[in-house]
């Protein structure tokens, strides 16, 4: 199995992070608190809650170099939070917004964050000394809906964002006194210009992810399709592909030529490039589902009966598949856990509405290791 | 079974499993509200083309699909006016007790029998083989009814007939 360990921390996760270290997690329950896990001797101990929003938690990011938690929700807000002699104690982002926010990112050098939010802008957060809080700028005007998920080009200063208008794009975030002239590429464009706008998916798109050099780009439509862009620039160069499975909702890189998509068939897919850089379905992570519909025939006639009969969350009865794979509802979520020196990432987390946390490593797949290091 | 019903239903089940992959979405009109896209339609672009499936022309089934809910209407067939009055009948019971079925609706759609609407509350607390299953299994069970309902009207009118009938022997 490429699951190393399942642990059930809530009813329902909507988003997850890791500590930089990795000992401690944090995730939204699907409800307004963040909690905090900890591992003490073995076992995961709830040692903070985060209790601050007033809606939905829809996004968690943990930074590696400062040990600051963001976290936004659907009430409009975003704080920051810090550990100050072992309490989280929050910092208010003036996000500015009218609309819930919908996702969050650290930036790679962790001085900036994007939100993505409901009201078809992108806010990119900054901190001011002076003022003690963090301001946003707003990137208006560029998305007819939504912005469903946000990632950050290694360089610190480009943003790709989906949104459920179906299109990708990619702005540029310079941000004069924040960002230095000379980090690379991209530097010379002003804050919010476009450099890159893909109209390829005919529903929505979700979960967009840079590959750890930032030249290829990969994300999901909700068509059950999967985009990978080359060349991001004036002419980019995509490959779109279809699976036959229900539709993604995230996707993480684990090299250059490997891809984990997950969503709502609750099993990880790998996706991988040939030499030539042509992008496939390689296989799913866990081992496939069975079909069992024989399984429906005991349940109690009558249209009453039908309904109290069914357990809500059939624990007790729970069908055939669901025992063999590690997650039996969508899976929300996907986050690196461990980095090594090469930026190849072998071990991963899944987290979806079952309310499990999954731990992957791909150590030990021998067919995978191949695309790893390539 | 007969195989065209086993058809029909099989269609749905494919249909609703591959349309019930619902997300929570706050509402991107109003602030801090959070509502069934597919009853509001106020965002095209959050709405999926919807899907009819017919049996026949008495029977069909409307399964319309938004990024956080989804609504399925079935119309139930009605071959004489015995069977019209008991399916009005029975509905309008299950209907007016909805929110025992959770995911019922309490008014069908305009031009169908009875309507439900499934959210994605209901995809994160219960398990969405189970939600289809019960779609299903209504169905099927619902013609089973509403003939057993006919069957017993009509021996009850026989019998109370014969009742009638006896005193003028």
């Amino acid at each position: 199995m490429a699951s190393v360990s399942v642990h059930q921390f809530a009813p329902c996760i909507t988003c997850h992070a890791w500590s930089p270290d990795q000992s401690m997690i944090a995730f939204c329950p699907n409800n307004n608190e963040v909690h905090i896990y900890k591992m003490l001797e073995g076992k995961w101990e709830k040692i903070h809650v985060l209790h601050k929003h007033d809606q939905l938690v829809s996004g968690i990011d943990w930074s590696r170099r400062t040990d600051q938690i963001v976290t936004v929700s659907h009430d409009r807000n975003s704080y920051v939070w810090s550990l100050e002699a072992s309490e989280w104690v929050p910092t208010l982002v003036i996000l500015r917004l009218n609309r819930a926010a919908l996702c969050v990112q650290w930036s790679p050098k962790e001085n900036k964050f994007a939100v993505g939010s409901g009201a078809k802008t992108v806010c990119i957060c900054y901190y001011e000394q002076e003022n003690n809080w963090w301001v946003s700028k707003i990137i208006r005007k560029r998305h007819d809906s939504s912005v469903t998920s946000i990632a950050w080009h290694p360089n610190n200063i480009l943003l790709a964002t989906t949104s459920t208008d179906g299109k990708c794009r990619v702005f540029s975030t310079f941000i004069k006194g924040v960002d230095t002239k000379h980090s690379s590429s991209g530097s010379d464009s002003k804050f919010g210009e476009q450099i890159m706008q893909l109209d390829l998916s005919h529903s929505w798109t979700f979960g967009i992810r840079w590959s750890p050099s930032g030249n290829t780009l990969s994300y999901a439509g909700h068509d059950s399709m999967i985009y990978f862009v080359d060349d991001i620039g004036p002419s980019p160069s995509a490959q779109s592909l279809a699976f036959r499975d229900l539709p993604l909702r995230d996707v993480l890189f684990l090299s250059e030529r490997m891809v984990i998509g997950v969503g709502y068939d609750c099993n990880p897919m790998v996706f991988a490039a040939d030499e030539r850089g042509l992008w496939s379905f390689l296989r799913f992570l866990d081992e496939r589902k069975q079909t069992s519909n024989a399984k429906y025939g005991s349940q109690l006639s009558g249209t009453f009966g039908k309904l109290y009969g069914q357990s809500k969350s059939g624990s007790n009865e729970a069908n055939e598949s669901s025992r063999i794979r590690a997650h039996d509802n969508c899976i929300t979520s996907v986050v690196p856990l461990k980095k090594t020196r090469d930026a190849t990432v072998t071990t991963f987390t899944t987290a979806g509405l079952d309310g499990k946390v999954v731990t992957w490593d791909l150590q030990k797949q021998q067919d995978l290791m191949a695309y790893l290091q390539g | 079974m007969a195989s065209s019903l086993r058809l029909y239903l099989t269609c749905i089940r494919n249909t609703l499993e591959a349309a019930l992959c619902l997300q929570n979405f706050p509402c991107q009109e109003v602030e801090r509200h959070n509502k069934p896209e597919v009853e509001l339609k106020t965002s095209p672009e959050l709405l999926l083309n919807p899907v009819l499936i017919c049996r026949n022309e008495a029977e069909k089934c409307l399964i319309e699909t938004s990024i956080n809910s989804l609504r399925i209407s079935l119309k139930v067939k009605q071959s004489d006016e015995l069977e019209n009055i008991l399916t009005k009948k029975f509905l309008r019971f299950l209907s007016m007790r909805a929110e025992a079925f959770q995911v019922l609706r309490r008014k069908p759609v305009q031009g169908y029998d009875i309507s439900f609407l499934i959210t994605n509350y209901h995809c994160e607390d219960m398990q969405k083989q189970k939600l289809i299953e019960f779609i299903v299994q209504f169905m099927e069970d619902i013609d089973k009814e509403i003939s057993e309902l006919k069957l017993s009207v009509n021996t009850r009118g026989r019998l109370v007939a014969t009742e009638f009938l006896k005193q003028f022997i």
